[in-house]
């Protein structure tokens, strides 16, 4: 058994005479949540829209668990279940007559299936209400129910967290997880927000302009973090920039009555002591970037994140 | 062919869940039950023989004729007015056939025009099947199936046949049972007197019926196929339903405008009326059933593989 779930090799799309998707490669393998990264129009959804079959391919080939979308598409998409862009449902059909709907398209999803996947997403109660009458969270876990019916290999979520709380974001971050690391499925996940996805994703690849122009292990790069940038809200706050430059070498900028320094991680515990050593009063520490965030900004470039 | 009947029932589940469905059986019930009040108020009026069930029918249907014969000498307007009726009247008496009085299946004879509703009806359903797909948004996740897209647009467009098929029974049987209560039923396979192209003939009413109907049939399904195209290229309804509809009301005025021209034959509206090989009067020289039958054929099979071209072809990009 291969550990690859998916792979993209050389895809490519073109409309009309313009080059929407410039040859992307990329693999996906069992059991990992990979965040699909990019700002708004780089051809995110173009390139799950091709990986699903909703799109040709102008060039290149999709392959799931070996088979080719181009030419065994039935094999293929047999393992995927997806989103694309918003959870749409029947509107004039209950929760339950939507899956319903799905599960007679697929082969071998029980009753007892359909039951399950109502509640991993805990839609259990307004599962006999009309899907038009739902909120757009509601609309995207029963979206992700349909997905998961008939138990896929490979899970393609658009903009999963499109229109989520908080609670609902950190609510579907956990069941991705669960499918990953107990089902071993492979999630893709798409997004114009790289902090809202990035808790809960094994590798992220960046799109700009229809090319994966980085792909970064999420883990790998939280553990080579030595340098981080943080903000401190302390008083009299020029006072506390004077003393860390004087102390430790370290020129603070004094933004809104915060101070902003780059320092290393363990350094962070000996300034606050020398800084209460002095008198300071510290209401709060934030790190503020990550350093994944700031290497995506500077290959992307600040000016054109949607 | 096992998923094709889940795919059917989807399709008919999808149609049949909706409240706008229901209100096109609501309107045609309404519609058989209106004429058969007002077929029954008229009734009142004229029924002459009604009451002589006996022998003397034979005294009835001459008393009428002697009636009506005065009637038209003596008025000017009347003039001829009722010369087919006793036409009609002499055939029973020549014939020695007792008339039968009006009943369920004259009734349902007569509404053979309900079915100029049916065909606009199945014209909105296969209008809607594909395009509102797009609209509701949900043709992405009905395509990304371990299912052909060619299977998901046969199914689609079998049920529209379905639902023509459907409703065309419920006018049928629904006629059947109003007139029932209304007219009372002769017989189960009751003759009547009718015009037909060589005079009056003795013809049973159900053959009629499925005459009736069944020519009518070959508009419904060709202006629906139609629908049924323009819905899957433009991906809209209302266009696909204005444009069938308007075809449909306006074909015989399309075929009368190009008349002159020798290619008016083959245009789809010169060749829906069978009628014209039953009266033995085609539209245009050279026409016969053959030729009309080959027309029909490429015209169906043109719609259809355009729609198929347009629905397995074609990306689903975004709104």
């Amino acid at each position: 058994m291969t550990k690859t779930a998916m792979e993209l090799i050389d895809v490519k799309k073109t409309i009309g005479n313009k080059d929407i998707i410039r040859g992307l490669s990329f693999e996906i393998r069992k059991g990992e949540v990979f965040g699909f990264i990019g700002p708004n129009g780089a051809g995110k959804t173009t390139t799950i829209r091709m990986m699903v079959g909703l799109m040709g391919l102008s060039g290149g080939d999709v392959r799931i668990l070996g088979n080719s979308i181009n030419s065994d598409y039935k094999s293929a998409i047999r393992e995927v279940g997806a989103i694309v862009e918003n959870p749409e449902m029947y509107p004039f059909m209950t929760g339950k007559q939507n899956l319903m709907h799905y599960a007679r398209m697929m082969p071998r999803v029980t009753k007892e299936r359909i039951q399950e996947v109502i509640e991993l997403v805990g839609l259990e109660k307004p599962i006999k209400e009309k899907a038009g009458k739902y909120s757009l969270g509601m609309r995207q876990r029963l979206g992700i129910a349909q997905a998961l019916l008939h138990k896929p290999s490979v899970l393609i979520l658009d903009e999963p967290t499109n229109g989520l709380d908080p609670a609902g974001i950190r609510e579907i971050r956990r069941y991705i997880r669960k499918l990953a690391e107990e089902e071993n499925v492979a999630v893709i996940i798409s997004s114009h927000l790289l902090s809202e996805i990035e808790q809960m994703c094994d590798r992220i690849g960046l799109i700009k302009n229809g090319e994966m122009i980085a792909i970064q292990d999420v883990n790998a790069a939280t553990a080579e973090t030595t340098d981080v940038g943080i903000e401190m809200e302390a008083a009299p706050v020029n006072q506390a920039a004077e003393i860390l430059h004087n102390e430790h070498g370290i020129n603070a900028t004094v933004v809104n009555d915060r101070l902003s320094l780059h320092v290393e991680r363990e350094t962070i515990p000996k300034i606050v002591q020398t800084l209460v050593n002095y008198d300071i009063q510290i209401y709060q520490v934030v790190t503020t970037k990550s350093t994944l965030e700031d290497k995506f900004f500077d290959l992307i470039g600040e000016n054109t994140i949607g | 062919m096992g998923n094709f009947f889940q795919l059917l029932v989807n399709e008919q589940l999808k149609l049949y869940i909706r409240k706008s469905t229901w209100i096109m059986y609501i309107l045609i019930a309404l519609l058989v039950l209106g004429l058969a009040f007002i077929n029954h108020n008229a009734m009142e009026n004229s029924r002459t023989y009604e009451a002589s069930q006996d022998d003397n029918w034979r005294q009835t249907l001459q008393d009428e004729n002697a009636e009506m014969q005065k009637e038209m000498e003596q008025k000017e307007m009347m003039q001829g007015a009722y010369t087919g009726q006793i036409e009609k009247n002499n055939y029973y008496l020549e014939n020695d056939i007792q008339p039968r009085s009006y009943d369920t299946w004259q009734f349902v004879m007569e509404n053979k025009f309900l079915l100029s509703l049916v065909s606009l009806l199945t014209i909105i359903i296969a209008a809607g099947i594909v395009a509102n797909e797009f609209k509701w948004g949900t043709i992405k996740l009905l395509l990304i199936r371990p299912i052909t897209r060619t299977k998901i647009l046969a199914s689609k467009y079998v049920s529209v046949l379905l639902f023509a098929l459907l409703t065309l029974l419920f006018v049928l049987i629904f006629s059947w049972i109003v007139g029932a209560l209304f007219f009372g039923v002769n017989g189960l396979n009751p003759h009547i007197v009718l015009n037909q192209s060589d005079g009056y003939a003795y013809v049973s009413i159900i053959g009629e019926i499925i005459e009736g109907y069944g020519l009518q049939l070959i508009t419904l399904v060709m202006m629906a196929t139609f629908a049924f195209m323009i819905s899957t290229i433009f991906r809209q309804s209302a266009l696909a339903i204005g444009l069938a509809i308007f075809l449909m009301l306006s074909g015989n005025a399309i075929v009368g405008f190009f008349s002159h021209y020798d290619w008016a034959k083959y245009i789809l509206f010169a060749n829906t009326n069978m009628n014209q090989y039953i009266n033995g009067s085609p539209m245009f020289d050279g026409m016969s059933l053959g030729f009309s039958i080959a027309v029909l054929a490429v015209y169906y099979v043109v719609f259809l593989v355009i729609s198929w071209v347009f629905f397995t072809k074609r990306d689903i990009a975004g709104h």
